[in-house]
Order: C-alpha cells, then structure tokens, then sequence
C-alpha cells in the first residue's frame, strides 16, 4: 500500500486552492503561508513549492503582490493578496471541490 | 548577513541567470526576506539552508515553472537547437555508420585469426595438408617466415587486440547515442 504517493497527489492537486483560500482571508507573505501549511501536514509544502506557485499565480492575476517594509529588525516582506480574477477562481475551484465531496459521499453510498 | 548564506543567494542568482534580471532580483529579495525572517527567530544559518534546500534545485523549481509557461521565442535557443542539431546531423552521418560497420567487423577479425591460424597449426603438426592453409600467416616484407606454431601465438596477440579494438568502437557507438539523446533532452526542457 503506498499511500504517500496518492497523498502527494491530493496535495498537488490541491495546494492551490488552499494557498489562494488563505490569501482570501487575510494578506500574506511567502514565509507566513509556507509556516501555517506546516501545521497541516496533508498539505505541508517547502519553499521550492510555494514560492514558484504564487509567482504563477501572479502571472495569471489570480493574486497580487506588494512589497512592505515591517517593524524595525525584520526585513522587508512581499504581501500576496487576493484579486477580483482570484475570488472567481476560488468560486468555481469551490463548486468543484463540492461536486468531488458529494460524489465521493455517493460513491461510498452514505 | 553571514557569508554562507550570501553565498547561497548568489548561487541561487546565477542558476536564475535565465529569469528577465527585475524577475531575478524580485526571487531574491524575496528568498532573502525569508532567510532574514528565520534569523530573527533565531535560527542558525546551517539550518536555515537545510530548510531551503539546494540552492539549485529550488532555482530550478522557479525555471521550471516559468518554463512551461513561457513559450517565449528566444533566437538564443533556436540557434542552439540548430547548431546542435547541424553537428549531430553531420557528425551522425560519418560517425554512426564507421563506428557501427567497424565494431562488428572488427571483433569477426579477431576471433576468425587465431582460428584460422590454429588449423594452419594443426595441419603443420599432422602434416595434413589441407589445402590453401599456406595463403595464410604472417608475412613481414618476405623476408622472415615464422614457424606456424609461432605464428598461432602471435595470431592470438593480434585476434586479442582486434577484438579490443572492436569492443571499444562499439562502447563508443553506444556512448555518442546516449550522450546525443540526453543532450537533446536537456535542451527541449
């Protein structure tokens, strides 16, 4: 039984509508998602991950960035938040993610 | 910040060399921004690095990306794949078919020598007289005439280093092959 491998797969299939859920709601920079992913190991990711999928997501406008200065001592930080383009985006991955549940449900027969 | 870590970005911005320079320094800053983040916490720079990863790969994790979104034309990469393909093509052209024609051909030699020399031997030894056995040996100008038994000897020398010959042309064939295809693979990423 290998199921990592299929784990893998839900969190490649589903990493990105988690990531933009969260940007919905609140701004976010690269670390903060990166830390609170971590706390659900189903869909933990590393940097090598994240970073170059919120770069694609800006490329397709589902998301926008701003740099920010913060408090004194810590470093710049790049906010990514949500744009109209992405709150579609997460409606119709929504419907979807609905329609897989309620399939699933069926399936099971419940 | 430590020299290490610098270290890791600059080596980050030279696998980045193909990402538009305002892109490149934007990957960075932003990756700096995280190391700089983790020092605040306190973390050592060894671990901050093991969290990261191979400066290569996650630099790739960017190429790749961008890659297979950007189809962008690039005369840079088209004159590559045509130099490429224009070598391959010509060299192709003489090397497969010499290396493929002599390996084989080659190894045949080596083991038809000693062969045939044995039976010259055999029919020496018998006194059999076995017809046109004489056609072969070794013949050095005409002026020295071996003995067959020693001619046998050195017909095994000489099948040894045929087959050599013929084992290495063929590794060589095999190696042009991989070494082609996994250059074109590398180069249509």
């Amino acid at each position: 039984m290998n199921i990592d491998d299929w784990k893998s797969q839900i969190k490649r299939g589903t990493l990105e509508f988690c990531i933009l859920l969260m940007i919905r709601q609140q701004p976010s920079y690269g670390y903060e998602i990166i830390s609170t992913l971590e706390k659900y190991p189903i869909i933990a990711a590393k940097e090598n991950t994240i970073y170059p999928l919120l770069r694609r997501l800006l490329k397709e406008e589902y998301i926008t960035s701003l740099w920010q200065e913060s408090a004194e001592g810590l470093p710049p930080r790049k906010y990514y938040s949500i744009t109209d383009k992405g709150l579609e985006y997460i409606a119709a991955m929504s419907v979807e993610w609905e329609n897989l549940i309620n399939v699933i449900n069926e399936i099971k027969g419940e | 910040m430590e020299k290490m870590l610098n270290e890791y970005l600059e080596k980050m911005e030279k696998y980045l060399r193909p990402v538009a320079v305002s892109e490149r320094v934007d990957i960075i800053k932003e990756i700096k921004s995280e190391i700089q983040e983790l020092q605040s916490n306190g973390m050592p720079a060894e671990e901050i690095i093991e969290r990261l990863g191979n400066p290569k790969d996650l630099a790739k994790a960017y190429l790749g990306d961008l890659l297979a979104k950007e189809s962008r034309f690039s005369w840079n990469r088209f004159l590559i794949v045509c130099a490429f393909y224009s070598v391959v093509g010509f060299s192709g052209m003489i090397v497969i078919p010499c290396l493929a024609i002599i390996a084989p051909v080659f190894i045949f030699c080596g083991i038809l020598t000693p062969i045939l020399m044995a039976v010259k031997m055999i029919s020496y030894i018998f006194a059999l007289g076995i017809p046109y056995v004489e056609n072969f040996g070794i013949f050095v100008g005409g002026i020295v005439t071996f003995n067959p038994i020693v001619e046998f000897i050195i017909s095994l020398v000489i099948g040894a280093l045929l087959c050599l010959v013929g084992r290495g042309a063929w590794k060589l064939l095999v190696f042009y092959c991989k070494k082609i295809s996994t250059t074109a693979s590398n180069l249509s990423i």
